[in-house]
């Protein structure tokens, strides 16, 4: 099977009715213990100091494991994207194109879908027997999700790293499939760890992985992962065909539309605080001026660079942060 | 209820009594008086209440200098930067604002948005941006502390990242027969100055000036400059202390 790259989750639905072997770039990047020879790689080739490092690993990633082609996202993810596809293009890597419109209306929306069915020459018929198989997979990454904040079962690592994998589905959806599905088993059968201070993450997935397990050390835990989750579309079912699937996306439509989603989660989730995790030299930084404005919990803002684990300063702010959190929380139980 | 308590600051120690939620007794004593007079040593610091005339105490929080001991024993012990943002929403009310505390030897400056810390930022490495390093050039212009802060205008320039090359540097200009206000106003400026680059990243309207050094009209005055509000608070010195009150009556 030939693999393709992504930068960003894309319908993969229709990449795999075409035959191909999905491999989301940024799991390949963040998840190899050379993590930072990819950005050194993609520094060397001309990409500034002053760029996303997400940017600069995938990059890395792409030309060092031989990736011979990629799904390139041109709208409704940041214009370095756009750049970043271009030089691969230029290193003699295939691109397709793939646009998430900012109208955010259902018709373009389909339009867009139909013209990636039609680059990999596959059917909506085709392409809707595989979302439907799919979507298996994600009702149990629901499942997953549920066990976290209802039955705390799951903890906020784990709940990441299985959601973060539905934008490739790890590369083979049956094998993903068994592993969830004993995953899910072997958690159910655990006790609840019920933390203090119950915290909702959100923003991209982070560099700095160990986030999962520091705040745990302050009786906190995340109870939600808003990006990874719609990596793992939850609303699937809802959805009547693929179009409807992709239109009803958070992550790459505007602020206002993800806020709503978020705004529901904190609620059902009964969530104290958010982490919004912004990377360095990235646009989303500046949404963080309307989250704050309109979630009406207390929210950080924790910016990553390159690094893979939380500086020192970035510590003592959560420390914080939390600190003060488990203090309203005591006075909101008695 | 009463509530004690105690914030053991690098220069003095700092002691409220809050009485259903007002505060009834302050009071200050040297650090190393506080020490040696009223504290004995067990395993854990005990505290003489006796000796410091407090009674009839139902909760104690302590809390100070990060790198001394402010554990004392029967005091909740809690972190010094959340002690000196429950003092300053206790003290003005508000839930967002920047709060810059200087003490004897350190600078705090903290961002509160809805009531919670979400950024701070200490100084490291050194104290010419603190209480003492004015005291010392007060000293050295052989002037009381508060009469040297009513000075701001036209401040001599004084470049030294160092305090005691900033003494040093003050002589030269004494000796170069600058007027004593203009020698105030430079001193006044320079720990602002060295203030500035920490404050950079803590944009806001309201700033909550806290601290031995929010007293001292000039510093208060160039910060005016940067910030809409610049808020004092009644006992600035005590805002540790009082936080710490403010925690034990709401949170224990």
């Amino acid at each position: 099977m030939k693999k393709i790259g992504l930068t960003t989750t894309v319908p993969v639905e229709v990449l795999i009715t075409a035959g191909y072997r999905p491999v989301d770039l940024n799991n390949l990047f963040i998840t190899s213990d050379d993590y930072s020879k990819y950005i050194e790689i993609a520094e060397r080739d001309g990409f500034p100091k002053s760029l996303c490092a997400w940017i600069k690993g995938i990059y890395g990633a792409c030309v060092e494991n031989g990736i011979k082609e990629i799904v390139g996202v041109i709208e409704g993810d940041c214009s370095n994207t756009k750049a970043l596809a271009e030089v691969l293009e230029l290193r003699g890597i295939r691109v397709y194109p793939f646009s998430y419109p900012q109208s955010h209306r259902k018709e373009d929306v389909e339009v867009e879908i139909k013209k990636f069915m039609d680059i990999f020459h596959v059917s909506y018929e085709e392409v809707e027997v595989v979302r439907k198989r799919l979507n298996r997979i994600r009702r149990l990454a629901g499942e997953l999700d549920r066990l976290t904040y209802s039955h705390d079962k799951v903890s906020g690592f784990e709940n990441h790293l299985y959601q973060v994998s539905l934008s490739d589905f790890n590369g083979d959806a049956d094998e993903f499939e068994d592993e969830l599905e004993t995953f899910i088993m072997k958690v159910k059968k655990r006790d609840g760890s019920c933390k203090k201070v119950r915290l909702g993450y959100i923003g991209v997935p982070p560099m700095t992985i160990d986030i999962y397990d520091f705040v745990e050390r302050f009786d906190a835990s995340f109870v939600y992962n808003e990006v990874q989750r719609e990596f793992a579309f939850p609303r699937c079912e809802v959805a009547s065909n693929i179009y409807e699937q992709y239109y009803d996306y958070t992550y790459p439509y505007d602020v206002n539309y993800r806020i709503k989603e978020i705004k529901k989660q904190i609620e059902d989730r009964r969530i104290d605080g958010i982490v919004h995790y912004t990377q360095a030299f990235c646009y989303r930084a500046v949404e963080n001026i309307i989250l704050k404005d309109k979630l009406n919990v207390p929210i950080i803002n924790i910016e990553g660079d390159k690094m893979n684990s939380l500086d020192a300063r970035t510590k003592l702010r959560l420390e914080a942060f939390l600190d003060m959190l488990g203090d309203l929380k005591e006075v909101s139980c008695v | 209820m009463r509530t004690l308590g105690i914030d053991l600051g690098s220069r003095e120690v700092k002691i409220a009594v809050m009485e259903d939620g007002r505060i009834v007794n302050k009071s200050k004593v040297s650090t190393m008086t506080f020490y040696r007079e009223y504290c004995s040593f067990d395993g854990k610091i005990l505290v003489d209440l006796n000796k410091l005339e407090i009674d009839k105490i139902d909760k104690a929080i302590s809390t100070g200098y990060g790198r001394n001991n402010t554990d004392l024993r029967m005091f909740k012990a809690i972190n010094e930067i959340k002690a000196h943002v429950y003092g300053g929403i206790y003290q003005t009310g508000l839930k967002d604002f920047i709060l810059l505390d200087i003490g004897g030897q350190d600078v705090k400056v903290v961002k509160v948005e809805k009531g919670i810390i979400t950024d701070l930022d200490l100084n490291e490495k050194c104290a010419a941006s603190c209480g003492r390093y004015l005291e010392n050039m007060a000293n050295v212009l052989e002037i009381p502390l508060n009469s040297m802060s009513d000075y701001y205008d036209n401040p001599v320039e004084l470049n030294s990242t160092c305090a005691v090359f900033s003494e040093s540097e003050l002589i030269g200009k004494i000796a170069e027969g600058i007027d004593i206000k203009r020698l105030c106003a430079g001193v006044s400026y320079s720990l602002y100055k060295r203030l500035k680059p920490l404050m950079s990243n803590f944009n806001g309207k309201d700033l909550i000036v806290t601290g031995g050094v929010a007293t001292n009209k000039a510093v208060k005055h160039y910060l005016e400059r940067d910030y809409e509000n610049i808020i004092s608070v009644e006992e600035p010195q005590f805002n540790g202390a009082i936080g710490c009150c403010y925690y034990g009556e709401s949170f224990l």
